[in-house]
């Protein structure tokens, strides 16, 4: 067996590897789970840009069912994509508080960026009662109604996981040697964050 | 338990070195009683809002079915999950409860009812994903044989063509989302952490989720039959999917479940192959499987997401009112097929690539080579499921969608070949000059080469542009796509079941039932498929429900051929549940394999491996001296040692076959895989012990010469009872039993191999020797060669007494030498009658000898001592040379055998007068 020897998995002789591998198994659940939103989000991208594609044939900004055109309000979700996008930074520095040691620094990043994070979700609101068209509309208003509303959904589970988080921090559980439920959720803000600012970008913006 | 300990796994109270487990006492009508309150709850809730909502906002009409049953089919699984109890632990810590994370009350099962509920045990719920998918597959193929039953003539037989759309669709809707896809993910399930060298998976209260997810989307699916069944086929393409009954919203929200489900298990499976592996598990030494897993699960994890954006989209289309695929709204329905085959294209090799990694693990071991080409098996997957991404609108080439994109995928599509052609060259080079067993996985790897390569060769005709254009739609495709799937998903589903069976349940299978099941589902397969490639080509469209009465001959040979299929199936069910309640016991490794499942007790212990076990080499070294993929270490109640140097106890049972290279051969195989040690026990009825013992002592001596460690002893009584006895006290991990073929078999003939395997519960194989072989001298360097010279002596009962007590000085072979002194002419009527008689005597002698356990062989030589030894001598080369003669004889031959032998040393017997005779 001189020959098949040589169709062996090549056993190079490596040390053998330490015991425990050096990823966290619940941080590379929450990116994997990550990416798979982000390819949730990318298939709803993928609808608006095939009608926006359909529809810029014939008219920009594309025509509502009464004719009158899509507007959107630039100026104000703008302002709304700030708040969402600094609510990122204070999220950034409770964590910073509490790997120095500080749990109650903790505890206020946690409070302001929920409360940020719950004003984006409000002031979204309001701009869906007050756009002048509804989902019903043409295509392009289907569209642009599951993007936000997909995103604002997951805004709303963002701000349940980081509560959840804030119920925990109170009882003092987390400590910068244990932190891995808050660094998941984290991750989950800073996505929804990005997403964000993507969705202002291409639906909003251009 | 490692390799160690007979060990109990999923046993009432069995002992669990490390880990205490107090299963949750609330029995399982507790949470299905949850359940169901859970589910009815969910749907009035989700009534009452629906209802407040639409009144508060003025909505008309009130009540609006579909708007209705698509909120409370969501809400009500949820309520469902939450009674079953799935978001307990959850739920519990976002309460702030003071929970352990090692809690195990949900691990392991007790008795058969405990799989109906939520368990976090890979290996439960290994088994609750099989029994589950199994279950949607005998839907999905009672759907399958509905449509062939209507098929099989022209006109209408059965069903209208509305009902006819439902069959189709909910048998390709069944098969696809809630068999082929979760049904590896069931296997995975229970084989891949022990691979690994894992406890458990990474999640397992995610895993049990994304389990639980799976009887939601399949009875959502199930229950479309009572509101009115989806019509618009798998793929549910608007317009079509936009219009119809309840029916289709349920599909729309079920495939949302199916899809969550594989993406949790998914995203399981990755992290449990990053983070769980044991010490020096490096990525290369990992089994296929475990490649194919992962490879898939990249796929699950990012092209699911595209699927559940589809169906959310035609849900929205059809409960909310926007305009996706509305036309004249600025809706855009090629869109939908770009985001769903964008899903569905790797999908295809979500359902294919774990089959090829089951199928490189079967291959290797039952060709007991080491797998061909394991890198390039390694990188092709990951190339295939690259590439899959790349090639979705190659479903759309007729579709209207852009015309330039149609080369770009006709290309890619094409290169996928190669990769796969990798993986198929190299099986077919892994058993290239293997020593190939036929047991019933094998068959089923053999039977997946030919039907997936028939499949792939029909795919690429299907991936060029123009040929598509031709067969697009027609049975073409059908075949096409049934030869992928039957050979890549059902083949392989098949062939990893019947080879981790054992394995799972712990019982063997019965192979006579398993190569049934095998051969009518391949001929089913090729009867049923083969002819629509014809069918197809001639022009037949694909989900029709009536035809042009030119196809009846072959549409009815095709209802044949799904018989036959369903008839298969209905005899694999009977094998598996017979064979799993009554079943033989199976050992813990009946294939002789590698991988670290094969190296834990069947079923393994509740957490696998007691200690981390050591992985030192590849997975696939069959047939390389000293390889070795693992250590498993014993826990400190068995000394805690490696089990590299303990062995685990073969019991040998045989009496007139017990010198024979036949058994020694199978002997010597077992004992290459450094894991055993032999107990040879020889039965003796009525005969001579004295007999018995002389074979033993040769046997033992044979196997001590070629370092196999056995031990041996005679005793008393008939087999069965010997080899109870014995099983008894050794505790064998297999019994061998080694007979003559039936006609010459005493014990045969007393029906006593069946026998023993009843009466002990432990694996019996049993070893046919040919008669020939079992009295042959063996060549072996082990004993020495003791040439008797004699002439008068030969035939006397004085001479056969001498070599007797020679053997049972010392094990030894003996050749008999009688030289002829033979008067002139030699050729003529005296001489003759000499050399007649001689043989005669020599014949005699030699069968009382071997009759006597002696291994002995005897030849006549046509010449005087002094011419016939220097010759013998120089031909058998002895190493003692015994004279055997009678009175005055004795001198004149030991001066003969003394001149010719040189260094060897010559004794002699003087037989006395008495042996004349």
């Amino acid at each position: 067996m001189a020959t098949t020897a040589g169709h062996a998995p090549a056993d190079q002789g490596h040390a053998a590897p330490e015991k425990k591998q050096h990823v966290n198994a619940a941080l590379m659940g929450m990116l994997l789970f990550i990416g798979s939103e982000v390819m949730l989000f990318a298939s709803l991208f993928t609808a608006y840009f095939f009608i926006r594609y359909g529809v810029a044939n014939e008219t920009w900004p594309p025509l509502k069912q009464d004719g009158e055109p899509f507007e959107l309000p630039v100026v104000l979700t703008g302002v709304n994509t700030l708040i969402l996008v600094s609510s990122s930074f204070t999220l950034w520095w409770g964590e910073k508080r509490l790997a120095a040691g500080d749990n109650k620094g903790l505890i206020r990043g946690l409070w302001v960026t929920i409360l940020m994070g719950a004003t984006f979700l409000l002031i979204q609101l309001n701009e869906y009662a007050h756009l002048g068209f509804t989902p019903q509309d043409r295509a392009f208003s289907g569209a642009f109604y599951t993007l936000t509303g997909f995103h604002g959904a997951h805004v709303l589970v963002g701000l349940i996981v980081l509560s959840l988080c804030l119920r925990r921090a109170y009882k003092h559980d987390f400590s910068h040697a244990y932190h891995t439920p808050l660094t998941a959720g984290s991750y989950y803000w800073h996505f929804v964050d990005i997403v964000w600012v993507l969705l202002f970008f291409l639906v909003y913006v251009i | 338990m490692a390799t160690h300990a007979p060990a109990p796994a999923h046993a009432p109270g069995g002992g669990h070195g490390g880990h205490e487990i107090h299963q949750d006492p609330r029995p399982v009508s507790y949470w299905w009683t949850r359940a169901i309150l859970g589910t009815v709850a969910g749907v009035l809730f989700s009534f009452l809002l629906l209802f407040l909502l639409r009144a508060l906002f003025g909505f008309e009409p009130l009540y609006d079915g579909a708007v209705y049953g698509g909120v409370a089919g969501l809400i009500g699984a949820i309520g469902f999950l939450w009674g079953i109890g799935c978001f307990d632990f959850w739920l519990g810590w976002a309460k702030g409860k003071d929970i352990s994370e090692e809690d195990h009350s949900f691990h392991g099962v007790t008795n058969w009812k405990q799989y109906f509920r939520v368990n976090t045990d890979h290996k439960v719920i290994g088994i609750q994903y099989l029994g589950m998918t199994l279950f949607f597959m005998l839907w999905g193929g009672l759907m399958a044989l509905l449509i062939r039953t209507e098929l099989a003539a022209p006109g209408q037989q059965i069903a209208d063509g509305q009902t006819y759309n439902g069959f189709l669709s909910m048998h390709a809707t069944l098969m696809i989302f809630v068999f082929a896809v979760p049904v590896f993910g069931g296997i995975a399930n229970y084989v891949l952490p022990i691979m690994l060298g894992a406890k458990d998976m990474a999640f397992p209260r995610l895993n049990a989720l994304s389990f639980w997810f799976l009887p939601v989307a399949g009875f959502m699916f199930l229950a479309s039959m009572f509101t009115g069944m989806f019509g618009a086929a798998w793929t549910a393409y608007p317009p079509l999917a936009s219009q119809g009954t309840m029916g289709q919203t349920l599909f729309e929200l079920g495939v949302q479940f199916a899809g969550a489900s594989s993406i949790a298990t998914a995203i399981n499976f990755l992290a449990t192959i990053v983070t769980m592996r044991a010490p020096g598990m490096t990525i290369w030494r990992m089994p296929i499987l475990a490649w194919a897993t992962g490879v898939t699960s990249v796929l699950a994890v990012f092209a699911t997401p595209f699927i559940a954006g589809s169906q959310f989209l035609t849900m929205f289309d059809r409960i909310m009112g926007t305009n996706f695929f509305v036309p004249d709204q600025g809706g855009d329905v090629i869109m939908y097929q770009h985001i769903f085959w964008f899903y569905s294209h790797p999908a295809v090799y979500i359902m294919l690539l774990p089959g090829f990694g089951i199928i490189s693990e079967i291959i290797a071991t039952f060709a007991r080579k080491p797998l061909f080409g394991y890198r390039a098996m390694a990188f092709s997957l990951v190339a295939i499921a690259v590439l899959g991404f790349g090639v979705w609108a190659h479903h759309m080439f007729v579709s209207g969608m852009a015309p330039w994109l149609r080369v770009p995928m006709m290309v890619t599509t094409i290169i996928i070949a190669v990769p796969t052609g990798v993986k198929m060259w190299s099986w077919l080079a892994t058993l290239w000059q293997g020593k190939i067993h036929i047991k019933t996985p094998m068959l089923w790897a053999l039977g997946f080469l030919f039907t997936f390569l028939l499949g792939g060769l029909s795919g690429v005709f299907l991936g060029i542009v123009p040929a598509d254009i031709q067969m697009s739609d027609t049975y073409f495709v059908t075949a096409h796509l049934h030869y992928v799937l039957y050979g890549g998903t059902v083949f392989t589903v098949f062939a990893g079941l019947y080879y981790w069976f054992p394995k799972m349940t712990g019982k063997m299978y019965n192979e006579r039932l398993g190569q049934w099941h095998f051969w009518l589902t391949f001929a089913g397969t090729q009867l049923t498929f083969f002819p629509m490639h014809w069918q197809g080509l001639q022009g037949m469209p694909r989900r029709v429900a009536d035809y042009d009465p030119r196809f009846e001959t072959v549409n009815s040979v095709e209802t044949i051929g799904s018989y036959m299929l369903g008839i298969a199936t209905i005899i694999f069910f009977y094998n598996i549940i017979t064979s799993w309640k009554s079943g033989p016991k199976a050992p813990w490794n009946p294939w002789r394999g590698k991988t670290l499942e094969w190296m834990v007790s069947s079923p393994p212990p509740l957490f696998n491996f007691d200690v981390e076990p050591q992985v030192v080499g590849g997975p696939y070294q069959y047939g390389i001296p000293d390889a070795r993929h693992a250590v498993v270490f014993a826990p400190e109640e068995f000394g805690g040692e490696l089990t590299e140097d303990t062995r685990y106890p073969v019991l040998i049972i045989a009496n007139e076959t017990l010198t024979s290279q036949t058994l020694i051969d199978e002997i010597r195989s077992r004992d290459s895989e450094g894991l055993w040690s032999f107990q040879l026990v020889t039965p003796v009825g009525d005969g001579d012990r004295a007999v018995s013992e002389r074979r033993l002592a040769t046997t033992l001596a044979i196997l001590a010469e070629s370092g196999v460690s056995a031990t041996g002893r005679v005793a008393e009584g008939d087999v069965v009872a010997v080899a109870t006895e014995a099983a008894k006290e050794v505790a064998p991990h297999e019994l061998v039993i080694a007979t003559l073929p039936l006609a010459q078999s005493q014990w045969m003939r007393s029906d006593s191999v069946d026998k023993v395997r009843k009466a002990t519960g432990v694996p019996v194989s049993h070893v046919i020797v040919p008669p020939n072989d079992a009295r042959a001298l063996l060549g072996t360097a082990a004993l020495p060669l003791v040439m008797v010279v004699a002439t008068e002596a030969v035939g006397a009962e004085a001479l056969a007494t001498a070599v007797r007590t020679r053997a049972d000085a010392q094990p030894a072979r003996f050749t008999v030498i009688a030289p002829l002194d033979l008067p002139d002419p030699r050729w003529g009527a005296e001489a003759n009658e000499l050399r007649r008689s001689a043989g005669e005597a020599m014949t005699a002698t030699v069968n009382a000898l071997i009759n006597s356990g002696v291994a002995v062989e005897g030849e006549v030589m046509d010449d005087a001592a002094s011419v016939a030894l220097p010759l013998a001598i120089d031909a058998y080369k002895p190493s003692v040379i015994i004279v055997a003669g009678i009175n005055g004889e004795a001198a004149g031959l030991r001066e003969a055998a003394e001149a010719a032998a040189g260094d060897t040393p010559v004794e002699s017997v003087n037989l006395g007068a008495a042996a004349g005779a």
